[in-house]
């Protein structure tokens, strides 16, 4: 019985840690580039815009939509910019929703639906009209 | 290269430099811009609206004026619409005078009403106005339940009736939702004119502050009749006519 509750454990263990190293998705294009310069955009930290960018982008959208506040600052826009990855032989952009995309990589795997893409753009203005 | 340039030459070349110098000044104007207008929330101290003289405007122009609208907001390509369906932000309408038969054509968009029906009858406050006068739907709210549509006097707004990709970066739109002319409030908060305004060549159309005694909006509604379309509502709407 023991054997079995401790090869159980090491399942469960390893099961986490498999979790833990995932491979590294791409960042999109823009920001790719951003950290390889050394820069850091995130500046409050990664856990904080991983956990927080929920409130931050309903904090802009409120602000922008309602009140004329048009800062950069926590804008969608500027995800999608930053975050999109062309694809190689295309030389277009992969909307930032598509499967193992940027937005979709995490949401996949803890099963949240989003749903800002159902009306906004999901990829960069750059490059289309 | 002949010296006389015409009209639209004129247009060409002017509209290239005004690029150019906005190009050489970009990071200028763009940070006087986000202090002036950007970072602060619009307030009641303006009220934007426009006057369209009908006596001046052609039909050709109306017809400009929904083009560039849905250039410039994406809308009027959804292919599996329908009739009815299909969203119009702005049409042509034409009204005649019972008693002479003169018609009349004018741009009828939403009329930013400063008592907005549509407003009233929203039950998620999805529907909604600004403190500057402008009308708009907060679509992160809307249910899609139509309420609006049917309160509103001029038949204004649209539903989406189709998934939608490939929206204008400025402007989500999407399956479910109500829409209409948003006064183009994008390039308002820009400082610039909304694209229906702009793609007149003429002053047959003017936008700008009714509250500013210097606009030339305020100036103009001063000296000549205008009209709102069904003024006997009491909406007191931001869109005004004069010529009919
Ligand atoms: S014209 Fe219609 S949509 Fe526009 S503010 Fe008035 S009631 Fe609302
Ligand atoms: S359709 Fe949307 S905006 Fe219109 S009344 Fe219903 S919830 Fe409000």
């Amino acid at each position: 019985m023991y054997r079995l509750v401790a090869i159980l454990m090491v399942l469960l263990v390893s099961n986490v840690f498999a979790h833990g190293h995932q491979e590294q998705h791409d960042l999109g294009e823009e920001a790719n580039s951003i950290k390889a310069s050394g820069k850091i955009f995130h500046t409050d930290g990664l856990d904080v815009i991983r956990k927080m960018h929920p409130e931050f982008l309903n904090h802009k959208r409120d602000k922008t939509l309602r009140e004329g506040v048009r800062t950069k600052e926590g804008s969608l826009k500027g995800c999608v910019n930053c975050h999109s990855t062309k694809d190689k032989k295309t030389n277009q952009y992969h909307p930032v929703n598509d499967q193992d995309q940027f937005c979709s990589t995490c949401h996949q795997q803890v099963s949240v639906s989003v749903d800002c893409f159902s009306c906004h753009r999901t990829t960069p203005r750059k490059g289309t009209k | 290269m002949s010296k006389t340039l015409n009209r639209r030459d004129f247009i060409k070349t002017s509209s290239a430099t005004t690029v150019g110098v906005a190009t050489i000044a970009s990071g200028i104007t763009l940070t006087s811009f986000a202090v002036n207008a950007n970072e602060n929330p619009v307030t009641k101290d303006k009220r934007w609206g426009m006057l369209v003289d009908t006596n001046k405007l052609t039909e050709v122009e109306i017809d400009g004026m929904v083009s560039a609208c849905q250039q410039e907001n994406g809308w009027g390509s959804e292919v599996h619409s329908t009739g009815d369906q299909k969203p119009t932000w702005v049409k042509k309408l034409k009204v005649q005078d019972k008693a002479t038969g003169k018609i009349t054509s004018l741009p009828l968009m939403c009329q930013h009403c400063e008592e907005p029906p549509c407003v009233d009858v929203c039950p998620t406050n999805a529907s909604m106005k600004r403190e500057d006068g402008i009308v708009l739907v907060d679509k992160h709210l809307c249910i899609g339940c139509r309420y609006c549509m049917m309160a509103c006097p001029y038949d204004a707004r649209s539903f989406v009736h189709e998934e939608l990709t490939d929206q204008r970066e400025h402007m989500p739109r999407g399956k479910g939702t109500v829409e209409s002319c948003t006064l183009c409030v994008h390039k308002v908060d820009n400082g610039e004119s909304p694209a229906c305004v702009a793609s007149v060549n003429s002053d047959a159309v003017i936008f700008g502050d009714l509250y500013d005694p210097k606009s030339n909006i305020n100036q103009t509604l001063k000296k000549v009749q205008s009209a709102q379309i069904r003024a006997d509502l009491d909406l007191n709407t931001g869109v005004r006519y004069s010529g009919i």
